[in-house]
């Protein structure tokens, strides 16, 4: 086999230059458009994806058909692992559109080439999410009574019911986060419609891309309506988990009743999903080879956003602790002690671990800096987010005011199998995405690489022929 | 009949240095195509402001009034007094209106910005050419026919790589 000369690709970005490997727009079209080929690595990928997918689904099959008394719940734990796999996935949803709305918003730079991957990952997590609601009611073929519509006395749903406001929040979130992955992708598609060659995907691009034509007027519209949407998704995202949080804050169990609870899952929401971004776009920017576009200075301002995350998540645990010794309320007290010392412990020290003290090592530029570390974190951080959502569940319904109410709980295999198959489905979602679409916004890296200019106003690092000067060994900086 | 020209052109400033040369030389109708957004663009334009707004603030204030109104008729229809408490609470139906709001305004600015900008087009667009959404800048003059020698001209001496008619 001919090997192949790789051209030296720095990845780290300079004061005035975000990609300094990123020369001019044909390269960008070129690479982006070329992660688009199927290899057998991807296929693999997609059919243990599809494979856990189809254990899940027949898992749930399984159990309609015995009946959710086989998914590990006794009373008085009621909710356990779809509910916590519902806050978890939903939680995932929120750094896509924090990373593209809020920090589109914040004009943060290190957005651009990881946020189409993040955008796709809030849609195909919300989704997931959406499942869990449905598998959890006891008669799943009525899910549509959740939906807000009159009986035939026009009697509503109560909307004064935190489980209506869910439906409103995630059902709004679905459709605006969708609509602004979709609306952003459609200058990719016509850029896509234009280069491919076959007539069948190239119609189908050019019914998917609207007829975009790169006009000066569709540009216009499309930012201003893209700033928009961003406006619209930033109190969203705030938004929805806040309402997620209502569910259990409305309650009077011990552990749920508190004012900090909203804040506190969004932040929770956030940092999850930044770990879940690291977990997908480091292995992408390996595969694809995009190290050049998304850059270690992308990874290490993402990584001080997990750090800083983290840190607000830590706080709010702690001020948890801090609010039931201050309420001098002797259940709230039992409970968080039984929660961190008592039956829960282990529970409880796994998300305290994962989540505030393995991320402390962000604290180190090197390990910020070190794609491998940030792999391996964002693991922790996945692990430890879902445990944060045990921790806040089941500890609370199997420790309420009275002993006699006192009990424990252990997941089935039946809700265990419908957590793994959770996964494979939404990596079968994302698997099929990146192979169909582009995962790096091809538009948005056109606008952050240098345009070309006629030669006498040359200079900035821009040689002869419009294309950046080229790097050598002497750059300064680190090459991968 | 539309007539007129294509240029397409390698650099962004020779692009804006045409656009404004085709203004000074009262070319009316022209259209510029750009493979991204850009700001130098723009000023040599000059454009009005596009209009997307409009559609966001009537949608999002729809959507906010009617999210209110479902949750407060919904109450008023069936008014059981609980507690000696209003039928109608006005806070937690803030969440319903917010959520509408955002919807509504959401998926509105998006119309207009389809509206707007002309899409979905199901033709061909006389003008456009496929370079465009690749790396080259483009623009495409119309004018009465005794008027595009000058036109091509002039974009031949801003450093168009090439000029074509187009009808």
């Amino acid at each position: 086999m001919a090997t192949v000369v790789e051209p030296l690709r720095p990845n780290i970005a300079s004061a005035d230059v975000q990609l300094p490997a990123v020369r001019d727009y044909e390269q960008v079209d070129r690479e982006i458009s070329g992660t688009l080929r199927p290899s057998a690595g991807w296929f693999a990928a997609l059919g243990l994806a599809v494979a856990l997918f189809l254990w899940g689904a027949g898992t749930w099959i399984y159990q309609v058909y015995w009946g959710l008394g086989n998914a590990g719940y006794n009373p008085p734990v009621m909710w356990g692992v779809y509910i916590i796999t519902f806050v978890f996935w939903v939680g995932i949803g929120h750094a896509g559109t924090l990373i593209s709305a809020i920090l589109y918003l914040f004009r943060a730079g290190f957005r651009t080439t990881i946020y189409r991957c993040a955008e796709a990952m809030t849609v195909f997590a919300v989704m997931t999410a959406g499942l869990f609601p449905i598998i959890h009611i006891g008669r799943p073929w009525k899910f549509f009574w959740l939906v807000p519509y009159p009986n035939w006395r026009l009697l509503w749903p109560n909307f004064k019911s935190p489980l209506v406001w869910d439906v409103f929040a995630i059902l709004t979130y679905l459709t605006v986060s969708s609509t602004f992955l979709y609306v952003g992708l459609i200058p990719d598609i016509a850029v896509l419609r234009d280069r491919e060659t076959n007539p069948v995907r190239k119609r189908i691009l050019a019914v998917l891309s609207l007829g975009w034509r790169n006009s000066e007027p569709e540009w216009r519209h499309f930012t201003r309506m893209y700033l928009f949407l961003a406006a619209f998704s930033t109190p969203l995202v705030l938004s929805v988990h806040s309402v997620v949080s209502f569910d259990f804050a409305m309650a009077l169990s011990p552990g749920w009743h508190a004012t900090i609870f909203p804040p506190y899952f969004v932040a929770g929401a956030i940092f999850s999903g930044i770990g879940m971004v690291f977990t997908i776009i480091i292995p992408i920017r390996k595969f694809f080879r995009l190290q050049h576009y998304v850059t270690i200075n992308h990874l290490d301002a993402a990584a001080k956003l997990c750090l800083f995350t983290s840190m607000v998540v830590g706080c709010a645990y702690m001020i948890e602790f801090w609010v039931a010794w201050y309420s001098g309320n002797p259940y709230e007290q039992d409970y968080f002690w039984n929660r961190v010392f008592g039956q829960w412990w282990w529970a409880a020290w796994i998300m305290l671990t994962c989540n505030v003290i393995f991320p402390l090592s962000l604290f180190s530029q090197k390990l910020r800096r070190n794609p491998a570390w940030l792999f391996i974190l964002s693991i922790f951080i996945n692990l430890g987010m879902w445990y944060e959502r045990f921790v806040i569940i089941v500890p609370s319904l199997s420790h309420e005011f009275e002993p006699w109410q006192w009990s424990g709980y252990l997941p089935s295999w039946v809700d265990t199998s419908i957590l793994v198959g959770s996964f494979g489905w939404f990596f079968m979602w994302f698997l099929l995405f990146i192979k169909q679409l582009p995962v790096v916004a091809i538009a948005e890296v056109k606008e952050i690489v240098p345009p070309r200019l006629r030669s006498h106003r040359r200079g900035h690092g821009i040689d002869t022929a419009g294309h950046h000067e080229p790097y050598g060994t002497e750059t300064p900086g680190e090459f991968d | 009949m539309r007539r007129g020209l294509v240029a397409a052109f390698r650099e962004i400033d020779a692009t804006c240095d045409a656009i404004e040369a085709l203004k000074k030389a009262n070319f009316k109708q022209f259209t510029v195509y750009t493979p991204a957004p850009r700001h130098e663009i723009e000023h040599a334009l000059n454009a009005p402001p596009s209009k997307v707004r409009l559609f966001t603030l009537i949608g999002g204030m729809l959507g906010l009034t009617f999210g209110y109104w479902v949750a407060i008729w919904t109450s008023e229809y069936w008014p059981l007094v609980v507690g000696g408490k209003a039928i109608a609470s006005w806070i937690p139906y803030t969440i319903i209106g917010f959520e509408m709001m955002v919807l509504v305004g959401a998926l509105s600015t998006v119309a207009g910005m389809f509206i707007n900008s002309r899409i979905p087009k199901i033709t061909m667009t006389v003008g456009a050419d496929t370079r465009f959404t690749s790396s080259d800048y483009g623009i495409f003059v119309e004018a009465p026919p005794e008027r595009l020698k000058e036109a091509e001209e002039m974009l031949r001496g801003f450093g168009a790589v090439e000029v074509r008619g187009e009808r």
